[in-house]
């Protein structure tokens, strides 16, 4: 088997001067790239980091978070990439459930002191905290070379946590095998060039944006980077300036690139095609971007971290034809709809989507009763519920779990609703889902005030925006008299969806 | 209260939930520090059409215009004089 170390290292002795990685007036070549990687690798190595050791990186997408990605994987590690996004409370709970004793972070975002706040470091966590060890200004500029470690297949790659401050963090955990098997299959379906330039403004630490990542860089393309879409012309800007051949979004992107920017002001004749994953996307949506770029091919996607990234797609020709499904199963994997005793439903019924390939997490992270619970029929519960066509074409009809998903983010009411609970004034709340434009779904919470209470909206907003990520933050607060419940006291959150 | 000082007080209140003046110096890039995201700049757009009565077009979403307080007090500025 090639891992995804083999696919770069293979892409840099083809494409060593080529610009791998670009974001604004910071680049590196192939071979800076590996270079970079190498010389991470052994001083990790030097540190005393040992074979499947955990590295957290919290750094945003630059070209230096490839060159550590692959440090990690080359000195026999596993990389633990975590949302810039989070609150620091948040990070030194994954930190401390990935076990990790290396990572790569600036100081400030862990509140260590430094006299460079802003430069990335290699950081130590011990019992009395985190220590800064060397800036990756002064690794860049090391002479060393790596003695090479021989990475199994089998052996864990990377954890990617999709959820969880407090109670039980989920960190999927992803062989090389994964990794390969995944990258390897998303190549057959799409059109991945060497030639390609992509733009991309998707994270790296979620498994859509890692996907990206690793897909491109395997076979010699350059990723443009662009870290928001906070500036919708500043991206399609970018598009045409760098002649984009590939962009990869989620809804959100293309909801915010259709009402924030005038696509058809730009020259955007390079592009080949554009992808779009991480939950549905309005059919109108896709009509627009398909009418404002219309060379271009479009590939509507469906995954799962839990499944490395990817599960199914529409081939971009059948984009019309099978508009409002969410795709069929990728080359090497299998998608089966099933009912609540296991057991496979006739073509048109709903029921949960199992699938099950060489792309199939290897569970989560000191987790035993979740994996279980997910993968003891050797498939892959997703927790999706749907309809499958005679064609094997999936369409969503509803989720079995709770999680809300705004933009390219999955976010369990839970963990709302127990940072509320630290308000004295509530004596109980719910979060829901409710459907947003531009994000697919927005954050509404329904709070039962504690009796005699006077609690103001503002008052929850500013205690939800000061202690959570933003992407966590709800965008409606209502007051009710108390929530819906059965008999035996079990929240009927449905029935707050349904209102 | 000045253009800027209610600006400052705006981001500062809403997106730093602080009335600690140092906490951001008016020349900060909401970007590169990651005070704002994409919908929170969405928010900005709306306090400034509400407040200050000007109109924030798609071509006026560019980091020049919306990237700082004194990049925000420029454009309010601007957007005031051509009205």
């Amino acid at each position: 088997m090639t891992t995804i170390v083999d696919d770069l290292q293979r892409a840099v002795s083809q494409h060593q001067d080529k610009p791998a990685l670009v974001h604004g007036d910071n680049s590196l070549s192939y071979s800076e790239l590996w270079t970079l990687a190498e010389k991470v690798a052994t001083l990790l190595r030097q540190q005393g980091l040992e074979r499947g050791g955990r590295v957290v990186l919290i750094i945003e997408n630059s070209p230096e978070y490839a060159a550590l990605y692959y440090g990690v994987l080359l000195a026999g590690g596993v990389v633990v990439a975590l949302n810039t996004a989070a609150k620091e409370d948040e990070l030194n709970n994954w930190i401390a459930h990935a076990g990790a004793t290396f990572g790569f972070a600036k100081p400030a975002v862990l509140n260590c002191k430094s006299s460079e706040p802003a430069k990335i470091f290699l950081i130590r966590r011990i019992d009395e905290g985190t220590q800064l060890i060397v800036s990756l200004d002064k690794i860049s500029s090391m002479d060393i070379h790596l003695q090479s470690c021989e990475i199994n297949e089998n052996d864990l790659a990377a954890i990617i946590y999709t959820s969880g401050t407090t109670g039980e963090p989920k960190g999927v955990m992803l062989s090389h095998k994964n990794l390969a098997a995944n990258m390897a299959s998303i190549r057959e379906y799409l059109p991945i060039e060497a030639d390609d330039r992509v733009l991309n403004v998707l994270p790296f630490y979620y498994s859509y944006g890692n996907s990206v990542l690793h897909t491109n860089l395997g076979v010699g393309a350059t990723i443009v980077m662009e870290n928001s879409m906070m500036f919708p012309a500043k991206v399609v800007e970018s598009m045409q300036n760098h002649e984009v051949t590939a962009f990869y979004g989620v809804a959100s992107t293309y909801a915010i690139l259709l009402s924030r920017a005038k696509l058809e002001n730009y020259n955007l004749s390079s592009m080949r095609y554009v992808t779009q994953a991480g939950g549905p996307m309005p059919p109108a949506h896709i009509e627009q971007i398909m009418c404002a770029i219309p060379q271009s091919k479009f590939f509507m996607m469906y995954g799962q971290t839990e499944a490395t990234a990817r599960l199914g797609y529409i081939p971009a020709e059948l984009i019309n034809k099978k508009l409002g499904s969410a795709g069929k199963a990728i080359p090497g994997v299998e998608l089966e709809i099933r009912d609540n005793n296991g057991h496979p439903v006739p073509y048109g019924t709903e029921g949960e989507i199992y699938a099950k390939g060489e792309n199939i997490m290897q569970g989560y992270w000191k987790n035993p009763e979740m994996t279980q619970e997910i993968l003891n029929t050797g498939w892959l519960r997703t927790g999706d519920i749907a309809k499958m066509d005679e064609d094997g074409y999936i369409y969503m009809t509803g989720r079995r779990t709770d999680m809300i998903k705004s933009g390219a983010n999955r976010i369990s009411p839970k963990e709302i609703e127990e940072k509320l609970a630290e308000l004295e004034d509530i004596e109980e709340s719910a979060a829901i889902g409710i459907r947003d434009d531009i994000l697919g779904q927005a954050i509404k919470v329904y709070i039962v005030k504690k009796e005699g209470s006077d609690i103001l909206k503002q008052t929850v907003m500013k205690h939800c925006k000061k202690n959570l990520a933003p992407y966590k933050i709800p965008k409606e607060v209502e007051f009710i008299e108390q929530l819906p419940k059965t008999a035996s006291g079990k929240l009927q959150r449905f029935k707050l969806i349904e209102r | 209260m000045s253009v800027e000082q209610k600006v400052r007080l705006y981001i500062l209140e809403n997106f730093l939930f602080t009335d600690d003046e140092t906490a951001l110096n008016s020349a900060d890039s909401f970007l590169e520090k990651g005070i704002l995201d994409s919908t929170g700049i969405l928010e900005v757009i709306y306090f400034l059409e509400d407040d200050f009565g000007i109109k924030v077009d798609d071509e006026d979403m560019v980091p020049e215009n919306l990237d700082s307080v004194n990049n925000i007090v420029k454009f309010i500025g601007t957007k005031t004089q051509a009205a």
